[in-house]
């Protein structure tokens, strides 16, 4: 636990000094900023509503995502300091869950970041608080596994540009899952669907807290951790 | 303390390691040695667990690396060929960081800190980031690094390497004092440091052993003739009278300085001498050159040194060629002496007389061929 904090505490001050999350950060206030203007602003709709906006959010969330994980583990290997770490006492688990924890720290910034439009919203209109609320949980649950993601790509290479589009591919396709097999509800489609990256966070958005959708990230987070465990524990027996 | 039974580390159908056996007892020193790509970083990697050998297996203090991998990592510390560290990081969280990670008891870490930046030198830089530091401090502080947790084995890969000469003697000095209370295993390819700092050494090539034992012992006991140069007042001819009767010794003129000089003394000849057989004639020489009233100015045994074993053992000869390489020892010489000269431009002017006083076997061989050329 000691040594997870460790290498938690450590990636967390990496992103405080690390010009590339501000960067990712920048970018993605910028644009979300943006869209919401255009959204709501410009566009003037006649409800009030936080999921006009929200939509926007969640696909700058496939750009930022990959930018902010692709240091994690790449780094390591580029600089040699994975030799720090694998020769240590401390687990490859520990070492994993600790940047993923950091990675978490940082999707709750991003969360806190994106509050601020329904903050705005509500000076317009009467927001449906269950669901802004239900709908920042649902971030954290998406942005959740979509950094277990981010991580996995980073234990794929030692170049942070690799990690990152590789990153980026991986979470496009599970974000577009349902539309590959076509848009009708052919029985490929409706197979695919569960599985698509961002039809579950819907439920989430209407208010609904669902055990399924919930069960969801947390085992594609789960799956991808262990995989990057396996990548990184590997690295010993090449 | 540390064992490594028939170990072996295939990459990709690449032999890394073949069959590598060796133990090392608590307090040791030893150097391991070996050309580059012999496969001495491998193996260090395989005693810190960040490799798994292919076959055989590893036990410190009777633990396997294999099966409880972590409790024989929190004895061991370790610092690879280049320092592990953050370069966004001061000197003073890379410190906290890593004490964590290798369990120093919580209450210790501000000690331990402490203790570590002051024996290494490193007071004043404790808040300035790793990437500002020199190469030098970036060696200590990795070096800190590996000893937080107070290892009882302590490997590291090159330790001096790309320092200044100034840095390697403090790097060397603290290795010294740390061998007094762990056990260490250090990797180098600068010979000198061998016969300054260990008590053993271990030679690989081609990731096989081909040499354990003291440096001292290598020294005589891969000379299989006794040899003495000497330097004497007398004229080549005047000493060729004398030597060339003599039958059991081989006598060839390494330098000779003929005739009047300047201030009316006679000139000096240098000579490289010969045994038959690994039997001392030193007393006897002195008796024979005396009676014949040639003053010996100077006179030294010659042990093989640190590089001639090594090379002799690291490349690959057939036995013949061996031989020849060990009659013509003149060619070599010049070969070595080009060799330490190198190795002593690397260790620059300031070390060079702490340098020979502390590897006086391995830098004898050198002068003398230096003086040959």
């Amino acid at each position: 636990m000691r040594r997870m904090m460790a290498v938690c505490n450590k990636e967390l001050q990496a992103y405080f000094l690390s010009p590339t999350s501000y960067f990712a950060f920048a970018v993605y206030v910028l644009m979300t900023s943006l869209l919401f203007y255009s959204s709501f602003v410009y566009y003037q709709p006649s409800i009030v509503d936080y999921r006009l906006v929200l939509g926007d959010t969640l696909s700058m969330l496939l750009f930022v995502v990959p930018l902010l994980t692709m240091r994690l583990v790449a780094e390591e290997f580029r600089q040699g300091t994975d030799e720090l770490l694998l020769t240590s006492p401390a687990r490859v688990t520990e070492i994993i869950f600790g940047k993923y924890l950091a990675s978490l720290a940082i999707l709750v910034v991003l969360i806190l970041c994106s509050l601020v439009y329904p903050f705005i919203m509500s000076f317009f209109g009467e927001l449906d608080l269950t669901s802004v609320w239900l709908s920042a949980l649902g971030l954290f649950f998406l942005g959740g596994s979509m950094m277990a993601i981010g991580l996995f790509a980073s234990t794929l290479s030692q170049h942070q540009m690799v990690s990152a589009v590789a990153g980026f591919i991986i979470l496009l396709v599970l974000w577009m899952l349902d539309s590959f097999a076509g848009n009708s509800g052919s029985a490929l489609q409706q197979w695919l669907d569960p599985f698509a990256l961002t039809n579950r966070f819907d439920s989430f958005t209407k208010g609904v807290l669902s055990g399924p959708d919930i069960l969801y990230y947390v085992t594609l987070s789960g799956v991808f951790l262990l995989l990057s465990i396996q990548i990184v524990e590997r690295k010993r027996w090449r | 303390m540390l064992e490594v039974k028939q170990v072996s580390k295939v990459f990709d159908g690449r032999r890394g390691v073949h069959q590598l056996d060796f133990t090392m007892e608590r307090g040791e020193i030893v150097g391991f040695l070996g050309p580059n790509g012999a496969g001495k970083t491998t193996t260090m990697r395989m005693i810190t667990g960040y490799l798994h050998p292919t076959a055989g297996s590893i036990a410190v203090d009777g633990i396997s690396v294999h099966d409880q991998g972590r409790s024989v990592r929190s004895k061991i510390g370790y610092l690879p060929e280049t320092p592990p560290l953050y370069p966004d990081m001061t000197v003073q969280s890379y410190l906290k960081f890593v004490a964590n990670l290798r369990d120093v008891p919580t209450r210790e870490v501000k000690l331990r800190i402490s203790e570590m930046i002051s024996r290494l030198g490193l007071q004043g830089r404790e808040k300035q980031l790793v990437r500002g530091l020199s190469k030098g401090y970036k060696q200590r502080l990795g070096l800190a690094g590996a000893i937080i947790h107070k290892p009882d084995l302590l490997v590291l890969d090159e330790p001096t390497s790309g320092l200044d000469p100034n840095q390697i003697m403090e790097i060397r000095d603290l290795i010294r004092e740390l061998g007094e209370n762990h056990t260490v295993l250090l990797s180098t390819h600068i010979l000198p440091e061998v016969s300054a700092l260990c008590n053993r050494m271990l030679i690989i090539n081609q990731g096989q052993l081909v040499l354990d034992g003291s440096p001292q012992h290598f020294g005589s006991a891969m000379g299989d003739q006794f040899k003495v140069s000497i330097e004497v007042k007398a004229t080549e001819q005047q000493l060729h009278n004398v030597l060339t009767p003599w039958e059991k010794v081989q006598s060839e003129v390494i330098q000779a300085a003929d005739g009047q000089t300047s201030n009316g003394s006679t000139g000096t000849v240098k000579m490289l001498l010969t045994g038959e057989s690994p039997e001392d004639f030193r007393e006897e020489l002195f008796y024979l050159l005396s009676g014949a009233g040639l003053p010996i100015l100077e006179m030294k045994k010659e042990n093989l040194s640190l590089e001639q074993i090594f090379l002799k053992l690291t490349t690959t000869e057939t036995e013949s060629e061996v031989e020849l390489a060990t009659q013509e020892t003149e060619t070599d010489k010049v070969q070595l002496a080009n060799h330490a000269t190198d190795e002593e431009a690397n260790l620059g002017t300031t070390s060079d007389l702490k340098q020979s006083t502390s590897s006086e076997s391995a830098s004898s061989d050198s002068h003398t061929g230096e003086g040959s050329k």
